[in-house]
C-alpha cells in the first residue's frame, strides 16, 4: 500500500521565544501547528509515518552526533504512526530551550533518518517540514551537496515561518490572501540571520522546484487556520471492472468507481464498564422466551426461523431459504433500453450512491466505444436504463446511466431507480384550488423579493457566476464535532466537553451578507402573511380520550371535577372522613390526605402505591385508567412538594415489573400520556436529567428494535467497499 | 478491503432507524390502519365489457387481490375486510342484515385470504360468486351498518379507517327514497366515527352521475375542491389500480418540523417518505416444537460479577491513536446534538446548480402542516409558486430528528400534476434532496479518455434510437422480494411449487438483438479492430505463475511474532491483511469473536500493547 513518511523538524532554540508584547511567540505558534497537524493525522487514522526532530535543544541525541558536529539536535521520535502518546509528549515535553542549532544541520539529520529508516520501503512521498524563525546562525558550506541529495532521494521540503517569504508582489499565492493586518512584513524587523536564512530557503526551494517552490513556504498563522479542520475522510476508490452489454452481441469493457456516497466513520462506540473502562467487563446477552405467562426460556438450539406472510408465520429454514432464493448470474451492467432523460425524475433516485463508469483500464477501443455511447446519449438527451448487479451475492438493481461530459473526461453516471415495491403513492390536497391557501399578488411579490435578496449564486462584474455557499466544500460537521470532543477528552480528562468551535458553527449558518441583505424582505413577509401557532392539543390520544366513552362520563364533567379537585375544596374538608387511600377514588383520597397533613408524605405514598398495585392486579382497562389517574396524582403532588425521590423510584420499579406482570398495555398508556420521571428541571434535587426523563419512556422500544437488526445480505453499496 | 466495518451497521446507525421502520414505530403508538372493501355484487357488476373485456366485478377482485398482496409486503398489520352487498345470500354476525355478505371480516390479510379472492376472479370466479353470493336486492344502508359493526367489533385501536365502495350503479335503490335516506343516515354515522368513505365508481353505459345519490354518501375531499367528484368512472384496470392505490395508503409524516425562513419566521411542514427501499423482512424466531414466535430479551451484565448493569454503570468508548477515550452515554448524545429538529433556510440557488451526481439517499417530500401553524399553507404555496417560476431551489440546513447531525438539503419545487382521469400523479410541494458534504465526494483518478468520432457517435445514436422505451418508475418489480414472497406463499398454502417470478429487470436479449439487426456489427466494425474481443481479459493481467486451485492462491500468512509486535508498537497493524491478522491472533492466543478487520486489530492491540 502506497503511503508517505514525514518528518516534523521544529526549532526550539531560545530565539523562538522572542516575541513582541502581546504576541504569541514563534515557538508557541510552531507548537500549535504541529499539534493540530498530528491531531489530524491521528483521527484520520492514516498509515503515514511521522518523526519528530527538535533542534536548539540543550542536549544532543541523534545518530550523526560526532564531536562538535550536529550538536543540540534531538531526534525526539523516529518514524512511526502518530498516536496520542506523541500528542501528549508534544503537549508536555516540548518546551523552549536555551541553545541554538544550525537548521541546515537539522535538515541533514532528517535526511539521514529517511535514509536509514525507509531505505527498503516503497513510499509515495518523503517530506520534511521545517518550522523555524531562521534566527540562528547557519553555515551554507555544503548547501549544494544537500540540495543534490534532496533531489536524489526525492525528498520534498516545506517551510513554516513566522513571517511571509515574499512581500506583496503576489508571487507566493499560498499566503497572500490569508495574511491579516498586523502581520510582520518581510524586511522590516528581520534580523540579519533571518534575511540571510530566508534567501537560503528561497534558493533551496527554487532549485528543487523552479515553478512552484515558493508556494511551499507558509506562515504559522495561515497554517493554523488551515489545520483547524479535521481531515476529510478519504477512501481509496475501488475499481469495479465489468462489461456494459447491449443485447448479446455488443459489449464494452468498463470500470466503475463509487463517486459519491455518504461516508460513515469506521469506528463506532463500544460499551465499556464505567468503573474499569474495560470492554470485556460488559457482556450483552440475548435470551428467547415463549410468550406465555411464565415466559418460559427457550434454548437457542430450539429456535428455527420463519417469515411473516401477512397474518401467517411460515417456518422457513435457512437451508430452504438459501435453496429457494432468487439467484442470478452475478456481476452485470446490462442495458434494458434507452429513455428520455426527462422521464427519469431526480426525486426518484434511490440507493445511497452514484457510480461513475469509465472505459476499461488501458483499453483504447473500449474508450472509443464508451465515448460513442456517452456522446450519443448526450446528443439525444437520453439515458440508459440498466440492470446492475455488483456480484453474485448481491441483489440486482435497476438504475439509470446518465451521460456526463466534462472538459477533461467523459463517463456514465449510474444511479439506482426505484422498484415498484419501494414507491408510496400519496395524494395530497391541491394547494391551488383552495382559496384559503392561495397567496395574493402582494404576498407573492414579497416572496419574490425574499428570493432575490437571498440568492447564493451571484454574477460578478465579469459575468462569472460565484457560489458563496458550496455544500460539497463543507466538511461533515458531525465528524468535526466528534473529533473535537474525543480529542478534548483524551487530552483534558475529567473536564466537561467543550462547546462547538466557532468556525464550525459559522459554516452551518446562513452567510452574513445574505442575512443582512434579506432583512427588509423578511420584514415584508412578516407583515403580509399571518402565521399563528395552533394551540397544541396532545397529539397522541390520551387514555382519557380512548376510554372516555367506556367510563360513561362526559369529558366536560370529568374536567370540571378535576378542576374542583385542584382547587381548595371545602366539601372535601368537610367530609373529613378520609383517613386512608381508599379504593373508590384513590387519587382524590391521596390528594386530600396530603392536604390534611395528618399522615406523613411517605405514608400516604405508600398507601397509594399499594392501591395502584391492587388495581393493576386486575389487568383490565378500567382499572388501568384508575391507576393512571393515581400515578398522575402521585406525580403532581410530588412536584408540588418538591420531593421527587419516592415517585421516581416507584416509577422505575413499576417499569421493571412490566415484563413479569404483563403490564405492557398499561405501560403503553403511561407512555401516551407522557407520564414520565420527574426531572431536575421540575424538582430541584431530582437525580434525573430532562433527557433521562424523556428517554425513560422510549428506551424500551429502541432496545426492542435493536434486538432485530434488519437482515440485509449483500447490499451492493457495502460490498463495493469490501473489495 | 477499504472498509469492512461499513458493511455492518454500527450502533449509532441502529438508532437512526430507516424511515420505514420509523413509521412502523408510529403505528405502534397510534394503532392500526383499516380498510373495508364494500363491493356491489349486483348482476350489473358481472356484465362483461365489449370484446370480452373483464367485468367490473372481475376488475374489482383483481384490485382487491393486489391490495391484499401489497399489504402483506408493505404493511401486514393493517386490517382489511371484504364485504359484498346486493347479494342473494347473507352472511354476517348473527345474520342481522339481509343481502349483505361478509366475505372477510376485518383482519390482517394472509395467504388464505389471497386464495379466497383469487377464487372469485375470472370465469370460474363469476360462477363461484353466483353460487355463494347470488344477486339480490340491495340496501346500502344495511351494508354500511354491517360495516360499522365490523369496526366496532375490533378490539384493537384503529388509527385510520377507510371504506371503499365499488359499484357501477349510480342509484343502488332504484330511487327508493326510504332506503336512500337510511343509507345517508348510516353513512353520516360512519363518517362521524372517523371513517373515510370513498366511492370507486366503475364504468357503465351512459356514464356515472355521482350527484344523483353518492354525493351525500362519500366523505368530502381534504381540500375545498370537488376533485373527488369530478373523477370519471374507471374503465380500465390500470386506472382502477391507480385510483385505489392512491387512496389505500394512509400518508404519514415521518417528521413534523418548522421551516424557518429567518428571524423566527416559521412555516410548519411535514416530511413524507414517498420512496423507501423495500427489503425482505427480517425473519421471525420460532420455537421448534410449536412454531410459535418467541420473544427476545437483551440484557447487559457484568462479565465477572454477573450482575445486571444499569445505564449509569456503563460508558461508551472509542479508540484513536492507541488510546481509548471514554464518554458517558449522554455525552455521546450531546456530541450528536447540533440544534433542535427543523429546516433552516440558507438561501436560494438556480436549479442548474443542483448537480445530478450529488445524491446520497432517496429524497423525501415536503408539504405544509396547516394544523401546526395556521397560515403555513399560504406562505408555502407562495414559496412553491415563486421558486418554480424563477426556476430556483431553496438551500436549507435540515435536522429531521432529535440528536441527528445537520445535513444540507435542496428543496426542489414540484407543481401538482394530474393525469387525464384527474388522478394526481405528482402532488404539489417540495422534493427534499440531500446534498453531500466534502467527505462524501470521493476523489477519483480520471483515466485518460479517447473521444469517439462523429461517425461512431452517429452509429450509436441509431442503436439508442432503436431501443427507446417509455420509462415508468413503477414498471419494475423487485425480483428478489417477489421471489421471497412467492416462496412463502407456496409454503403457506401448501402449493407444490411457487409461482414463477418474471424477472423484469432482465434484459430481453433476443428482442434487443432482433431490433438492432446488423447495427451491432456495423458499430463494432467502426470502433473495434478485427481481433479485439471485449469479453476476454486484458492481456496485462498479472501472471499467476503456476495458478492451480484456489487453495494455492491464498497468500501465505506467515508473519513472525516479532514483526507483529513491531506493527503493534507502530500502530501499523492496519497494513496487514485479515488472514494474517487472524493467524496472528492465533499465535498470540488472543481470543476474538469478531471477524472484522478493526475488531481483530483492536483485539491484538488490547493484548499486546499493554
Amino acid at each position: 500500500m502506497a503511503k508517505s513518511a514525514l518528518i516534523l523538524c521544529m526549532d526550539v532554540g531560545f530565539n523562538m521565544s522572542n516575541s513582541g508584547p502581546g504576541e504569541e511567540s514563534p515557538f508557541d505558534q510552531a507548537k500549535r501547528v504541529i499539534q493540530k497537524f498530528v491531531q489530524r493525522q491521528v483521527f484520520a487514522e492514516t498509515k503515514d509515518e511521522l518523526a519528530l526532530v527538535l533542534f536548539g535543544t540543550d542536549s544532543t541525541k541523534n545518530p550523526l552526533d560526532n564531536d562538535d558536529q550536529y550538536q543540540n539536535i534531538t531526534v525526539h521520535r523516529n518514524l512511526m504512526v502518530p498516536d496520542f502518546k506523541l500528542l501528549e509528549e508534544i503537549e508536555n515535553q516540548i518546551h523552549p530551550e536555551s541553545q541554538q542549532a544550525d537548521w541546515l544541520d537539522a535538515l541533514v539529520v532528517c535526511m539521514n533518518i529517511f535514509e536509514t529508516e525507509t531505505g527498503g520501503k516503497k513510499l509515495d512521498r518523503r517530506n520534511i517540514v521545517l518550522l523555524t524563525d531562521l534566527n540562528s546562525p547557519v553555515s551554507s558550506d555544503n548547501l549544494d551537496v544537500i540540495i543534490e541529495n534532496l533531489k536524489q532521494a526525492d525528498i520534498t521540503l516545506q517551510f513554516f515561518l513566522p513571517f511571509p517569504a515574499e512581500e506583496g508582489d503576489g508571487e507566493a499565492p499560498g499566503d497572500q490572501d490569508r495574511r491579516g493586518p498586523g502581520h510582520p512584513g518581510t524586511g522590516k524587523g528581520l534580523s540579519e540571520e533571518q534575511k540571510e536564512g530566508l534567501d537560503m530557503v528561497k534558493h533551496i526551494m527554487l532549485t528543487l522546484d523552479e515553478e512552484e517552490g515558493l508556494e511551499q513556504i507558509y506562515t504559522f498563522r495561515s497554517a493554523i487556520e488551515q489545520l483547524c479542520m479535521f481531515k476529510r475522510i478519504e477512501r481509496r476508490p475501488m475499481a469495479w471492472p465489468c462489461q456494459l452489454t447491449i443485447g448479446s452481441a455488443l459489449s464494452i469493457r468498463i470500470v466503475g468507481y463509487k463517486a459519491v456516497t455518504e461516508e460513515k466513520l469506521k469506528k463506532s462506540w463500544k460499551t465499556v464498564d464505567a468503573q474499569t473502562n474495560q470492554k470485556d467487563d460488559v457482556k450483552r446477552e440475548t435470551v428467547y422466551c415463549l410468550d406465555d405467562d411464565n415466559e418460559t426460556e427457550v434454548q437457542k438450539e430450539d429456535i428455527i426461523q420463519g417469515f411473516r406472510y401477512g397474518s401467517d408465520i411460515v417456518p422457513f429454514s435457512k437451508v430452504d431459504q438459501e435453496q429457494m432464493k432468487y439467484t442470478h448470474d452475478g456481476k452485470c451492467f446490462a442495458v434494458l433500453g434507452f429513455t428520455k432523460q426527462s422521464s427519469v425524475q431526480r426525486h426518484r433516485f434511490m440507493g445511497t450512491q452514484v457510480i461513475k463508469i469509465f472505459p476499461g483500464k488501458d483499453d483504447e477501443h473500449a474508450a472509443v466505444a464508451l465515448s460513442a455511447l456517452i456522446q450519443a446519449l448526450h446528443e439525444l438527451q437520453m439515458v440508459a436504463i440498466v440492470r446492475y448487479a455488483y456480484d453474485r451475492r448481491s441483489n440486482p438493481q435497476v438504475g439509470a446511466a446518465f451521460p456526463c461530459i466534462k472538459q477533461d473526461h467523459e463517463c456514465l453516471m449510474y444511479v439506482q431507480l426505484p422498484f415498484m415495491e419501494d414507491l408510496r403513492h400519496f395524494t395530497f390536497p391541491s394547494l391551488e384550488n383552495n382559496s384559503k391557501f392561495t397567496p395574493s399578488d402582494e404576498q407573492l411579490s414579497a416572496v419574490d423579493s425574499l428570493i432575490d435578496s437571498m440568492m447564493l449564486v451571484e454574477e460578478d462584474e465579469d459575468g462569472k457566476q460565484k457560489d458563496i455557499f458550496k455544500v460539497h466544500d463543507i466538511p461533515n460537521p458531525a465528524f468535526q464535532r466528534l473529533f473535537q470532543c474525543l480529542h478534548h477528552r483524551a487530552v483534558n480528562p475529567g473536564t466537561p466537553l467543550p462547546a462547538m468551535e466557532s468556525w464550525l458553527k459559522a459554516t452551518l449558518e446562513c452567510p452574513e451578507v445574505i442575512r443582512e441583505r434579506c432583512q427588509s424582505a423578511l420584514g415584508e413577509i412578516k407583515n403580509k402573511f399571518t402565521l399563528t401557532q395552533v394551540e397544541k392539543k396532545k397529539k397522541l390520544k390520551t387514555s382519557a380520550q380512548i376510554f372516555g366513552k367506556d367510563s360513561d362520563e362526559p369529558e366536560a364533567k370529568k374536567a370540571k371535577e378535576d378542576e374542583a379537585d385542584e382547587e381548595f375544596n371545602l366539601a372535601d374538608i368537610a367530609e373529613g372522613s378520609v383517613t386512608s387511600v381508599g379504593s373508590v377514588d384513590p387519587a382524590r383520597d391521596f390528594r386530600t390526605l396530603i392536604r390534611q397533613k395528618t399522615l406523613t408524605f411517605e405514608e400516604v405514598c405508600k398507601q397509594l402505591t399499594h392501591r395502584i398495585e391492587q388495581l393493576l392486579g386486575n389487568k383490565s382497562t378500567d382499572y388501568y385508567m384508575k391507576s393512571i389517574t393515581c400515578v398522575e396524582a402521585f406525580r403532581e403532588q410530588s412536584v408540588k412538594l418538591g420531593n421527587a425521590d419516592l415517585y421516581n423510584s416507584y416509577l422505575q420499579l413499576l417499569k421493571s415489573s412490566i415484563p413479569t406482570q404483563g403490564l405492557e398495555s398499561f405501560w403503553e398508556l403511561l407512555v401516551q400520556d407522557g407520564v414520565t420521571l420527574i426531572s431536575e428541571d421540575e424538582v430541584e434535587g431530582s437525580t434525573v436529567t430532562r433527557n433521562e426523563a424523556r428517554q425513560f419512556l422510549v428506551t424500551e422500544r429502541i432496545e426492542e428494535a435493536a434486538a432485530h437488526p434488519a437482515e440485509d445480505p449483500g447490499d451492493v453499496d457495502d460490498l463495493l467497499d469490501m473489495m | 478491503m477499504a472498509d469492512w466495518t461499513s458493511y455492518y451497521r454500527n450502533e449509532d446507525e441502529e438508532e437512526e432507524q430507516e424511515d420505514g421502520e420509523q413509521s412502523a414505530g408510529e403505528e405502534r403508538l397510534t394503532g392500526r390502519d383499516s380498510l373495508v372493501f364494500l363491493v356491489d355484487a349486483s348482476k350489473e357488476m358481472f356484465i362483461k365489457g365489449e370484446d370480452g373485456a373483464p367485468s367490473n366485478f372481475d376488475m374489482t377482485m383483481q384490485v382487491v387481490r393486489t391490495v391484499y398482496t401489497s399489504k402483506i409486503i408493505s404493511s401486514h398489520r393493517d386490517l382489511i375486510a371484504l364485504v359484498f352487498y346486493g347479494t342473494e345470500h347473507s352472511k354476517n354476525p348473527n345474520d342481522t342484515f339481509k343481502h349483505v355478505y361478509v366475505y372477510h371480516d376485518l383482519d390482517e390479510p394472509g395467504a388464505k385470504r389471497v386464495q379466497d379472492v383469487d377464487a372469485l376472479r375470472g370465469e370460474k370466479g363469476a360462477k363461484l360468486a353466483a353460487e355463494t353470493l347470488g344477486c339480490g336486492p340491495s340496501s346500502l344502508g344495511d351494508a354500511l351498518w354491517c360495516c360499522a359493526n365490523l369496526y366496532s367489533d375490533i378490539k384493537l385501536r384503529l388509527s385510520h379507517k377507510r371504506l371503499m365502495i365499488f359499484t357501477c350503479r349510480e342509484q343502488p335503490h332504484g330511487g327508493d327514497n326510504v332506503k336512500d335516506r337510511q343509507a345517508r343516515t348510516k353513512a353520516s354515522d360512519l363518517k362521524e366515527t372517523g371513517v373515510v368513505i370513498d366511492l370507486i365508481h366503475l364504468m357503465k353505459p351512459g356514464g356515472f352521475d355521482v350527484s344523483l345519490f353518492f354525493r351525500d354518501i362519500v366523505s368530502p375531499p381534504e381540500d375545498e375542491s370537488e376533485l373527488g367528484l369530478q373523477l370519471e368512472p374507471c374503465e380500465k384496470l390500470d386506472d382502477l389500480q391507480k385510483r385505489v392505490r392512491a387512496k389505500e395508503q394512509k400518508k404519514r409524516a415521518t417528521a413534523r418540523i418548522n421551516l424557518c425562513l429567518g428571524d423566527g419566521l416559521n412555516v410548519a411542514v411535514g416530511l413524507y417518505a414517498t420512496a423507501v427501499t423495500a427489503r425482505k423482512p427480517p425473519p421471525v424466531k420460532l420455537y421448534r416444537e410449536s412454531n410459535e414466535a418467541v420473544r427476545s430479551k437483551t440484557r447487559t451484565f457484568h462479565t465477572q460479577t454477573g450482575s445486571l448493569l444499569l445505564p449509569s454503570e456503563i460508558k461508551k468508548a472509542q479508540t484513536y491513536g492507541k488510546k481509548q477515550i471514554e464518554m458517558e452515554k449522554d455525552e455521546v448524545d450531546f456530541i450528536k446534538k447540533f440544534d433542535d429538529p427543523g429546516l433552516v433556510l440558507m438561501g436560494f440557488k438556480p436549479m442548474e446548480k443542483l448537480k445530478l451526481h450529488h445524491h446520497i439517499k432517496p429524497s423525501v417530500f415536503l408539504y405544509p402542516e396547516e394544523g401546526e401553524i395556521k397560515g403555513s399553507a399560504c406562505l408555502f404555496s407562495a414559496l412553491l409558486k415563486k421558486c418554480s417560476e424563477k426556476n430556483v431551489y431553496a438551500l436549507c440546513r435540515c435536522i429531521a430528528r432529535r440528536n441527528n447531525p445537520p445535513r444540507f438539503v435542496a428543496l426542489v419545487p414540484q407543481n401538482e400534476e394530474v393525469d387525464d382521469a384527474k388522478v394526481q400523479i405528482n402532488p404539489p410541494g417540495f422534493n427534499v434532496i440531500y446534498l453531500p458534504y466534502a467527505d462524501d465526494v470521493r476523489t477519483l483518478d480520471l483515466p485518460r479518455c479517447t473521444s469517439a468520432s462523429q461517425e461512431q457517435v452517429d452509429k450509436m445514436k441509431d442503436i439508442v434510437t432503436k431501443l427507446r422505451f417509455k420509462y415508468k418508475s413503477d414498471a419494475f418489480e423487485n425480483p428478489v422480494i417477489q421471489k421471497h414472497y412467492r416462496n412463502l406463499e407456496a409454503l403457506a398454502l401448501d402449493m407444490m411449487a411457487p409461482e414463477e417470478v418474471e424477472d423484469l429487470i432482465m434484459p430481453k436479449v433476443e428482442q434487443i438483438d432482433r431490433r438492432l439487426g446488423s447495427l451491432v456489427d456495423e458499430f463494432k466494425n467502426l470502433v473495434y479492430p478485427a481481433n479485439y474481443n471485449p469479453e476476454s481479459k486484458p492481456a496485462a493481467k498479472r501472471k499467476t505463475a503456476d495458478s492451480g486451485g484456489g487453495a494455492e492462491k491464498k497468500p501465505k500468512v506467515e508473519v513472525s511474532m516479532d514483526q507483529i509486535k513491531v506493527h503493534v508498537q507502530n500502530g501499523t497493524l492496519g497494513k496487514l491483511t485479515v488472514p494474517v491478522l487472524k493467524e496472528a491472533c492465533k499465535q498470540f492466543g488472543v481470543r476474538t469473536t469478531g471477524t472484522k478487520k478493526q475488531e481483530l486489530i483492536d483485539a491484538l492491540m488490547d493484548q499486546l500493547s499493554s
